[in-house]
Order: structure tokens, then sequence, then C-alpha cells
């Protein structure tokens, strides 16, 4: 059985062995017939029916193809005329009633009678551009598109802010979505960092009275379902749907019992330090986080539970059960989108600045908390060695980021400054005695933010440039070293508390997810976007998204806009189906032995194995080949690409060769290709020898092809390939392996060359092709 | 008002004589492959802990903003001559440029000039203490320094050495005859010699 995604036309329309191929050739208004002998052309082509137009792709055009179809019932069809990036859609449309893959184009315009100023030699290019797609042809396939509904639900790692956001868009959409965090509460850090600012209001607000309606409205929400304590423990892709497990660690008690009465924390044994408050404050093993948590509910750390049994004497509810498992729950989703949020740098990388060795050495995160009117001080600015307000407040920017020392972060964390400011601002309206300073590089306030720095500025708050070198402690008075370079001198300034603005780095659980969901990671393991610039939200693979800090520095507004953009992206996919041309892998399963070396090579996870039998997700296959020259036995192809068209192309490409002439064939891909339309668009000089055949990527290519156009005639072959893209260096070993097969058959390896390739380079490749046009000149006359 | 004035394009491009201050750092057989001045952000970290700095004038982020401004000038400052090459700067840059490094290249390009040459002039009787006793020893010039540092003892220990050594069993220190000969050869040979006379000969001219 072949994969089930195959049209019904396939079925019906079988190929016969000399089908009835009619060829249009294009005058293009004399772009073409100007320059190429037109009768010749016509003379020397073997077809059905041959007839030529002035204007092809004109309503007239349209007509004489259609009529030749039905009147000569011809099977397969030949436009010889521009390039297929400018008007293969239109032909297509021309084909009714033929299959619109029965049709195939030679690239008479931009690859021909545009980069050569010799007529016969252009003629005679022409000539073997129109048979190979003749020969071609022959061996297509009708063929539909791949349409693809996926189930209407979707997975949202993370219960931060950017989670809470994407989740509660989708669900107002209809998308049935879960949300799992692996932390017992809901909320991110936006529940830790207590005020946030806007750059309108020149006033701090409560972060939690913002996020809480919000987080309200998910839990209320009949489309969501929100897991804590859950980590996503396995993946798999499955035709455009994702089979999840998901992993509930026990909470010893029973959600809908708990009335969050704390009788159960009373009594509890067990004190450990409050990661909520960053460590400053004392919890119980059993606890809630935070007053107003979500879900409102007790929770047992199973870390540092004695199951002394206490809290359950103590609970009235009969909530408490120490003997609870880990769940495992199965979803399948349509979905998923990666919004597992930041951590902060390692301060113990930087023992310079004395944190842990000086109290009263803290960081923002830190400051935040001990503002916070639900932290360990509630919400008064104290020394933590003393309790005493401190006199000053010196505030030290980039702590681990801008740094490129190895242990250091390269880039800018974007928020810091803003987050040093909102601090600042607090401090100077409510301490107004007390001086805080910012030792800052650059103050990076960037849009309306610039408003905000300038209100601070009148606020008192100062400034040092500069970024202090380190803290020390004399006699009891903390000392920060610093040079103010705008006054060219190095300064000592005393201080009694020191709050440090460290990097944002990714999360482990960024890490995590991304390696089940087999989801690219930066150099600095954020998540990678499928293109920074035009595609900020989707990932490699299709159907996962990323939002907030899992993949990059950001501050709450812009996560929250990327989570819209994330939730979005999804329904685009569950309302419109996603549509992708169907040159994809196929798989014989009849030859194939389930090896699994086909789904281990693709890096767009399109292949799986469930149980017996091999699978290929259209969506996620992108015809890219480099499953075939992995399969040993043989059994995968891709679709409408088959290797008896490739085969029958590249001798098409190379018959009628004469006497001495030199033809050297360029395999290009879509990038390459239309780079070589663009030397044709600008008329740039291209060498006769030159035969482009497009291909999906080189990794399409196997020693056979290569080896049959030697055997043909080529006497030299051209690979070029866009290097952005997840099979670039299976392409690179790929040329590797092909180059060793022509010494293996005594070929001269010199006559293989690859290129990168990129559109706007085009001047780039016509140099390319005739420096290789001349190297393979020179090969020729010394044999 | 300081200008920064347009180069006409031939300077731009320049001959070795012509290269920018920074590339001729840059490319001085002193310098890192990896040395990131051009990346200095002018944080002023380095300054921050600098000893030098702390006790003199010597400013390391400055020098290296002026080097990066192509002011030729930092090369004749007496300012480069405060650092003394602990490496701290290098090891705190964020930008991983070293300070400290430019400096070592901007002091022999001073001395090439001939105006560093008297900054390292007194350092010239170590080298007749090679030829003279096969080994290293603190020149005459530097003792009023060392006994203001150390104390009278000092004076007392050079005075007495050999006494005190006999006393001990030990005998004279200095090397003699062949050995001499052999360390004299090898110096000779190094083209220490040379450069020890060349930077002698400064010393007399600039008296
Ligand atoms: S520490 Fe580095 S980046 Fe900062 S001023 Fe000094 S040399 Fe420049
Ligand atoms: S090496 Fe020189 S410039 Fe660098 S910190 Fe030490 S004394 Fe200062």
């Amino acid at each position: 059985m072949k994969d089930n995604s195959l049209s019904k036309a396939s079925k019906e329309a079988p190929i016969t062995s000399k089908p009835r191929v009619g060829v249009f050739l294009c005058h293009c208004g004399g772009n073409i017939s100007d320059k190429i002998d037109m009768e010749k052309l016509k003379d020397s082509l073997d077809a059905t029916v041959i007839e030529e137009f002035e204007n092809l792709c004109s309503i007239n055009g349209r007509k004489l193809i259609r009529d030749n179809i039905i009147q000569n019932k011809l099977e397969r069809v030949v436009v010889a005329a521009c390039s297929p990036i400018t008007h293969e859609k239109t032909f297509q449309n021309y084909m009714t009633p033929l299959n619109p893959y029965l049709m195939e184009m030679a690239n008479l315009r931009e690859q021909c009678s545009w980069v050569h100023s010799d007529g016969e030699r252009a003629t005679d290019k022409a000539i073997s551009l129109v048979n190979a797609a003749v020969e071609r042809v022959k061996y297509s396939q009708p063929l539909d598109p791949v349409l693809r509904k996926t189930r209407k639900s979707a997975l949202v790692v993370g219960g931060g802010i950017s989670g809470i956001t994407a989740a509660l868009s989708l669900a107002k959409q209809g998308i049935k979505t879960c949300i799992v965090e692996e932390k017992p509460t809901v909320g991110g850090s936006m529940v830790q960092v207590g005020k946030v600012f806007s750059p309108e209001k020149m006033a701090e607000e409560c972060a939690m009275c913002l996020l809480n309606p919000i987080v309200n409205e998910a839990v209320q929400h009949k489309n969501i379902k929100i897991l804590t304590n859950t980590r996503l423990k396995k993946a798999e892709r499955r035709a455009g749907n994702f089979n999840l497990l998901l992993e509930k660690e026990p909470k010893g008690v029973i959600e809908d019992r708990c009335i969050s009465c704390g009788s159960c924390a009373n009594v509890c044994p067990v004190k450990v330090p409050d990661s909520w408050n960053e460590g400053m404050t004392i919890r119980k093993a059993i606890y809630k986080s935070f007053p107003q948590a979500v879900p409102d509910m007790y929770t047992i750390d199973d870390e540092n539970c004695k199951k002394c049994g206490k809290c359950q004497e103590a609970c009235r509810m009969d909530a408490i059960d120490l003997q609870m498992e880990t769940e495992i729950i199965p979803l399948t989703v349509g979905s998923v989108i990666i919004a597992t949020g930041h951590k902060t740098f390692n301060m113990e990388k930087r023992p310079e600045y004395g944190y842990n060795r000086y109290p009263d050495v803290v960081t923002q995160m830190e400051l935040a908390r001990i503002m916070g009117v639900n932290g360990p001080t509630n919400g008064k600015l104290q020394k933590p060695s003393s309790g005493e307000v401190p006199e000053r407040v010196v505030m030290i920017q980039c702590v681990g980021s801008r740094d490129e020392k190895p242990d250091g972060r390269r880039y800018c964390s974007k928020v810091c400054c803003m987050v040093a400011m909102k601090h600042a601002n607090i401090i100077k309206s409510h301490y107004p005695d007390t001086e805080v300073i910012i030792c800052y590089t650059d103050m990076r306030t960037p849009g309306m933010y610039e408003k905000y720095y300038k209100y601070g500025q009148s606020n008192g708050v100062k400034f040092i440039r500069g970024r202090p070198g380190e803290v020390v402690d004399k006699n009891g008075t903390l000392i920060v070293r610093v040079e103010d370079t705008l006054e060219k001198t190095p300064l000592e300034v005393e201080t009694d508390l020191v709050v440090l603005s460290t990097a944002m780095e990714p999360s482990p659980g960024t890490v995590e997810v991304s390696e089940k969901l087999n989801v690219g990671l930066t150099e600095e393991l954020f998540v990678k976007e499928k293109h920074p610039k035009m595609k900020p939200v989707s990932t490699d693979i299709k159907g996962i998204y990323v939002c907030g800090t899992a993949q990059g520095p950001k501050d709450i507004t812009d996560s929250i806009v990327q989570a819209n953009a994330a939730s979005s992206k999804v329904s685009e996919l569950m309302n419109g189906g996603l549509e992708s041309e169907p040159f994809i892998a196929e798989m014989d399963r009849s030859k194939c032995n389930l090896c699994g070396k086909c789904r281990d090579v693709c890096k767009y996870k399109a292949i799986y194995i469930p149980a017996d039998s091999v699978h290929v997700d259209p969506i996620s296959c992108n015809g890219c080949g480099a499953c075939i020259s992995v399969c040993e036995s043989g059994a995968v192809s891709i679709r409408g690409q088959s290797d008896e068209a490739m085969l029958a192309m590249i001798s098409g490409m190379l018959e009628n060769k004469r006497e001495k002439e030199v033809r050297i064939l360029a395999f290009l891909d879509d990038v390459g290709y239309v780079s070589a339309d663009n030397m044709g668009i600008n008329k740039v000089e291209c060498p006769d020898s030159i035969r482009i055949i497009k291909i999906s990527s080189i990794n399409r290519l196997t020693p056979e092809h290569i080896l049959h156009a030697f055997k043909e005639g080529a006497d030299g072959i051209i690979l070029g390939e866009y290097p952005d893209n997840p099979m670039y260096q299976k392409s690179q070993e790929k040329v590797e392996l092909l180059r060793d097969e022509l010494v293996k058959n005594g070929i001269d390896p010199k006559r293989l060359a690859f290129y990168k390739v990129y559109i706007p380079y085009f001047r780039g490749l016509a140099k390319k092709f005739r420096n290789f046009d001349r190297i393979i000149k020179c090969i020729e006359s010394k044999t | 008002m300081k200008k920064i004035q347009l180069e006409s394009k031939s300077e731009r491009k320049g001959s070795e004589g012509h290269k920018s201050l920074p590339e001729e750092v840059l490319n001085n057989i002193k310098a890192s492959p990896d040395l990131g001045l051009f990346k200095c952000v002018q944080c002023g970290m380095c300054t921050s802990t600098c000893p030098g700095a702390r006790h003199t004038d010597y400013d390391p982020r400055e020098m290296v903003k002026r080097v990066l401004e192509n002011d030729r000038d930092v090369i004749f400052d007496d300012k480069i001559w405060n650092c003394f090459y602990c490496y701290t700067c290098q090891s705190i840059c964020p930008s991983g440029n070293s300070a400290c490094e430019v400096n070592q290249i901007l002091r022999q390009m001073a001395i090439k000039e001939g105006s560093g040459v008297k900054k390292i002039d007194s350092f010239t009787t170590y080298g007749d203490s090679f030829f003279e006793f096969g080994m290293g020893s603190i020149p005459s010039a530097f003792f009023d320094d060392m006994v203001r540092d150390v104390g009278t003892g000092y004076l007392d220990l050079k005075i007495n050495l050999d006494d005190i050594r006999s006393d001990l069993g030990l005998g004279s220190y200095i090397m003699k005859g062949e050995s001499l000969k052999e360390v004299g050869d090898i110096l000779d040979g190094t083209l220490f010699k040379d450069r020890l006379e060349e930077i002698k000969k400064h010393k007399k001219q600039n008296k």
C-alpha cells in the first residue's frame, strides 16, 4: 500500500509507454523568437503536436492549448516559454481537463534567449532544453496538492504570561487548549516581580492585579485545561498532529477537596527556603507559593516531605493523600506552543560582585521580592543584613549580559535597564531620602520607554556612566569600584545596598521541551525561529510555535504580542488547513525493512514509524530527498520526481551533442533557480554550455544520476544550494559522497563543483558558471 | 573644538606607513589574534580595577580610546608607563579586549621611536651585570629606593653578603672563567648585546 494521501487522479491515469505529448512554443513577443530560430527548433523536436504562438500566456494561448489537448487527445504537455517561476501556475490552469502536474515547462527566455548573444548556439541550447522537458514529461504523474486539516486542539507548554495569553486567545477561537506548567502554580515570573510599569503612565502598577483577571479567565474557560506540576514527557509527530505524553507529579493533595485553609502547613515540621521569595523566607514542606496562587490549593514538595502524616491529621477536608503517584496523561493535539520562559544568570560566575559573600548584594529579582507587598518584608525596603532602610542603593547593569567572557552572555538582556529604572523610581517615591545610583554602559530604553527614563532622572535617580569592576567590603561598608568614564576618574562609591541587574538566560525547561519536540535552538539555547525577521513565531517544525522569553529576552508587552501572534498562527493552521506542494517522500512498504535510517536523517522530522510500517507526514516533508540516499532497500522515492523522470531529463539535456561541444549540467535548488533567472532578467551573459535542472535539494541526487549524466556525455556538473536550510550539512556530505563515486569510476572529481547560491548574487553565479566552463574546457584540452 | 577630519582616499587605503593606529596595534606581533580592540565599548571596567589607575593618572580605558581615535600622541604620553602588567584589565574586560596588551605594544612603539628609551635605560645596568657576573642583580642606582622600601637592612645585606655566605659555608655566587664567557657568548649571539648598546647610545645622546 502506498501512503494514503495520493490523489484520486493518480489512480485513474497510468503512465502509458508512449504518451501523446503536445509541445507549445512561445515567441514571447520576440523575446524568444528574435534570438532563437523557431523553425529549426520545431524541426528538431519529436512530439505528437508542435505549435507556435506569439503569446502563450494570453487568453488566446489558453484556447490553443486547451483545444489541442481535447482534439488531439494529448496526454502530456510541454510549454516552452518563460521561467516556471513567472508562469507555471498560469499554464497549470490552462491544462484542464488534464491534471496540472502533467505539464512541464522549458525555460527558453530567462535561461536561454536572454543570456546568450549567439543565436545559433542559443537555438542549439533551446533544442536540448525542450527535448529534456519532453523526455521528462513522459514520466510525470497526475498529482493533487497536499491538503491537511489538523485537530482543533493545542498544547501550551508553560503557564507564564505568554502561555496564558496564547491559551486564552486559542480558547476564545474555539480551540481546545491544554496548559502544562512544571511548577505548582501558574503565573510565571510576572507574579514574582510585584510591580510593572508602562511607558504611558508614569507610575508603577501592581503586576498581580493585571495578571489575575487573565489567569481567572483562563481557569474558568471551558476550552482550557490547566495542568500544574506537569511536564512534557514524550512527543511524536503523526500526520500533522502531535501525540504527547504528559507526566503529572503527585501533589499529595486532592485538588477539589482542598479549601486552602492552611491548617496543614501550620503543623508541618519541615522548614525550607521559599524559592518564590528567592529563598529569603522560610516555608513548609506542604505549602502554597503565595496567597493568590492558582490553582488555589496546597501542595506537598515531595523532595522535602518526611511523610510524618501530621498534615493528614490536621486536614479537616481529608484532602491529603501521601501515597499519590505520578500520573501519565496521553494527549493528541494539532499544534504546540512553546512558552517555557527564562531563568536568570547564575551569580556564582561573577564572584567579583560579592553576591553570596555580602548579604547586602542582591539581584533585581530579590529587590522586587523585598519591595513586593506579599514579600519577606511586606513591601518595606530593607537591607537584608540589618533590616534598616538603605541610605544609598547602587545598581550595576549588564551583569552577565553583553559579556564576551566564556561564561558570559553576549546579548543584551533587553529589560534590565527598564527594571532598574522601575525599582529606582519606586525607591525614590517611597524613600526620597535614599539615594539611587545606576551604573550603566548604555541606557537602553527603546521606543516610548525613554519617557520613563526621563521621569526617573527628574525624580532624582543618579547615573554613573561606567561598568563597575568589583564590590568590596571596607569596614562594614560596601564599596563599588567603577570608573566615571565621562569624568575620566576611577571612583569608589560607598553604599549600603548593591543591586545586580542579571542577564536573562534560557530556562532548562526550554532546552528540555525543545529536545523532546525536535525543535531547533539558537547558539544561546533559546528556541530558534524559522526566520528571525519574516517568521518570528514559527519554529523549524510546522505546527510548533514559540512565544515569550523562551525565544529570547523580552518584556511583558512583547511577550503578550508574541503570544497572540503564535495563537493566530495556530488558528490559521486549524481553520485554513495546510496546503503544500505534492512533491513529498513516498514509501514503498513492500521494500521497506523498517531500519529507521530515513527517519533519523530527516531534520524536518517528517518520517515516523509507529508500529510496523513507515509513514511520511505530508505537511512536514520538504521533498529534499535525503531519505532516498540513506535507504539501502530502495524503498523511498519523491512523488512526482521519480528517478525515471530525472534520468530521462538528464538524457534529454545531453541529446544531439556535437563533436567537441562542451555541456555542463547545473542542478540548482529553488533559490539557485531564481538566481539563474535573475541572470536572464538582468541580461548577464552565461556560457552556452550550461543546462539548468531544478531540483528540490542536492540531497535528491544519487550517484546513479551523476554517473548517468557523465555516461550520456556531460562534461561537468555544477551543484548549487542555498546554505540556510536545515538539511544543508547533509548536502555537503552528499557532495563528498558523489565525488568519491566519481573517483571510483575513473572520472576526474574536478568535474563536479558545489556552490552556495543566493538570490541577489546572480552575477556571482554567472561568474561561477564562466569559471567552471573554463576549467572544464581546460580539462578537456588536456585529455 | 576637536575636529575629526576627512582622510583622503589614498590615505585611507594607505601603505604600511599610513596604517591607522588601531590597525597597527592589531597587526603587531604581540597582539593576540582575537584581541577585541574594536569591540571596546568604553565601559571603564578595566580602569575600575586597575591598580595603576588607582595610584596614578593612568587610565587604561582612555588609552584604548585614544588608540581607537588614532591619536598617535598616546605613544609619547608619559602616562602609559604607569601600567605594571598585572593583566587585571584583560581578565575583566567584557568585550574581549586587553588594555594591557595594547599598552605593551604602545610602549614598544615608543621605544622604537626613541622616546621610550629613557624609560628603560636605567634597566641597562641589569644587562651589564649579566656580562660582568653572569647573572642579573639589582642596579646600584636602585639602592636608595630599596632602602626606602625595605629598610637599612637591605644595605647591610648587600655589603656583608660575601661574609654571610662564607659563614654559611657557601662560595661566591658570581660566575667566573669559562662559564662567564659562555654566558657572554650567548648574549652576544642572540643580539642582546647589540640592543643593549643601542639603548645606551640613546641614553648618552639624551644627556
Ligand atoms: S574594560 Fe574593555 S570594553 Fe571596557 S573600556 Fe576597558 S577595554 Fe574597553
Ligand atoms: S595590566 Fe596595566 S592597565 Fe591593566 S589593570 Fe594592570 S596596571 Fe592597569
